[in-house]
């Protein structure tokens, strides 16, 4: 269980500071798909980093189980929201077997490779494989690091947008992708995102962000059995209610 | 490009040529390229400029050696805190500007005017700017490189060595261009004020002692050698090692 408790975060500009997150408290259960949906500049990445260990809250606290979180850690894999996190100095391939030889996973090298190559092959990349990042375009690149993050099987996932640089039905495919890992594997998935299909699509919960400084709205439920087929009726009702939320 | 150099250098060797045989300068003080190309081949048949060369060579591998150590150690040393990265920033300000020759006096009077002693002033002149490079190459990483390794378990020297170093391996190379021009540089001069120990006295010795004998085509052999191998370098060496490296990542125009 991830536990969020009064979390408040600014940043210092030239004079003032900027408040960023206000007082948010919040849970996220073991095995869950939580979404964060909010306006751009709402606060999600922050969020997300200071989750990920990566930024220190100012006051408040986060706790992954029973221990505070004081620095990023492989068991919790964030999926950054910029374009160039691949390693341009590795191959696709290398850039995603790195991280599970660092962590001396799946025993053997050849283990390992072969696994890289399973995850290539399901975000469609498995043609590239021997390819650099500053070969491949912008969502060629967020899908390597998608197989990268996924391959490491992480018991947390932070995601950041993951799929916002991708055409609709790419994007359908992988949302599809993710489900069918988060099934088989348990993880616990923090998704941020803005947009309402993609949250009502994925989330067992919605967090609805306030802008400006950024607090939560509501946390929204959205128990809807899975596979979920957006175009039908009930779904809309959820989706102007998120809708109307965001907009005002 | 690489063809437009060889055009200019072609030129400017008809032009040296043209001028040698104009009949307006003496072939003692202006040797024609047939002459030097003679004084090099039979030089290099004797045998001696190839040793000497060899000798030169092996020192400044010596002092390259040493001296990138060094910056790499006080490179990680900085990085450790404010109170080490004023101290090697100090260190920098007050060494860098020292040009090497004008340690030369001190380094015959702590050092003698040995081997040791050319090797010191070639890691003096060729630390510096490896430090300078190798530090702007770390400032340089971008902070999305160090999460990712940070978020993959990579801490201290492990992140230094598979995520700062690689990421900033277009500075270290241009470092290792200005380095390896510097250690050239010291080594000649070194050598012609030093002189000969124990019968090797180097490139530069060499050439020294070829103006002594009033063997002016043998001096510019030397100085041909000299570019040659810089060439060598430059071209085959250097651009190899950026082909496979920073160009083929697409991290070249940094
Ligand atoms: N390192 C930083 N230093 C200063 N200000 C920052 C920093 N990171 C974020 N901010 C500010 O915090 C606010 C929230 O930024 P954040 O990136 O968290 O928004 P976001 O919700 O992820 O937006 P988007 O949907 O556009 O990605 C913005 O106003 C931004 O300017
Ligand atoms: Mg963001």
């Amino acid at each position: 269980m991830i536990e969020l408790k009064e979390v408040n975060k600014s940043f210092k500009r030239d004079q003032d500071t900027l408040k960023v997150l206000e007082n948010i408290s919040f849970t996220v259960e073991k095995g869950e798909i939580l979404c964060i949906l909010g306006a751009s500049g709402s606060g999600k990445s922050t969020l997300l980093r200071l989750m990920g260990g990566f930024d220190f809250c100012d006051s408040g606290s986060i706790s992954i189980g029973s221990e505070a979180v004081v620095s990023p850690s492989p068991d919790s894999i964030l999926i950054f929201q910029d374009f160039n996190q691949l390693l341009p100095w590795k191959t696709v391939l290398q850039n995603v077997i790195y991280p599970m030889k660092v962590n001396k996973k799946y025993g053997s090298e050849q283990q390992r490779r072969d696994r890289a190559m399973e995850y290539l092959e399901m975000v469609q990349l498995a043609d590239f494989y021997n390819a650099y990042p500053h070969q491949l375009s912008g969502g060629m690149k967020q899908r390597a690091a998608i197989a990268r993050a996924l391959a490491l099987e992480p018991s947390i996932l932070l995601m950041d947008e993951p799929f916002g640089s991708l055409d609709a039905l790419t994007r359908q495919s992988l949302q599809e992708l993710l489900l069918q890992i988060w099934k088989r594997a348990g993880v616990t998935i923090i998704f941020v995102t803005h947009d309402i299909q993609e949250a009502i699509i994925l989330a067992d919960r919605i967090i609805v962000m306030d802008n400006k400084p950024g607090r939560i709205k509501d946390i929204v439920q959205n128990s809807f059995d899975r596979p979920r087929d957006i175009s039908g009726g009930d779904y809309l009702e959820l989706y102007h209610r998120l809708y109307s939320m965001l907009s005002v | 490009m690489k063809n437009k150099k060889l055009i200019w250098i072609l030129l400017l060797l008809a032009l040296w040529q043209a001028v040698a045989l104009s009949g307006r300068v003496s072939p003692l003080t202006f040797p024609s390229l047939g002459m030097i190309l003679k004084a090099l081949v039979s030089s290099i048949m004797a045998g001696e400029l190839l040793s000497q060369t060899v000798f030169s060579l092996v020192i400044i591998l010596e002092g390259l050696l040493i001296g990138t150590l060094l910056a790499l150690v006080l490179a990680i040393v900085s990085r450790t805190g404010d109170t080490m990265n004023s101290f090697v920033d100090t260190l920098i300000t007050l060494a860098h500007p020292l040009p090497g020759i004008a340690l030369l006096p001190i380094i015959i009077l702590w050092l003698g005017t040995g081997r040791s002693a050319i090797v010191f002033i070639i890691v003096h002149s060729v630390l510096w700017p490896l430090l300078l490079n190798i530090i702007a190459g770390f400032k340089a990483t971008p902070k999305l490189y160090s999460d990712v390794g940070r978020n993959i378990g990579l801490r201290g020297i492990k992140l230094f060595y598979d995520i700062y170093m690689p990421s900033s391996l277009p500075y270290l190379i241009s470092g290792f261009k200005i380095a390896w021009a510097r250690s050239w540089r010291a080594l000649i001069s070194a050598e012609m004020v030093f002189g000969a120990v124990g019968g090797k006295g180097g490139l530069g010795w060499y050439i020294f002692k070829q103006r002594v004998f009033m063997d002016t085509a043998g001096m510019f052999a030397a100085l041909l050698l000299i570019m040659l191998i810089g060439i060598l370098i430059e071209e085959v060496f250097f651009n190899k090692i950026e082909k496979q490296t920073i160009r083929r990542w697409g991290m070249a125009e940094k």
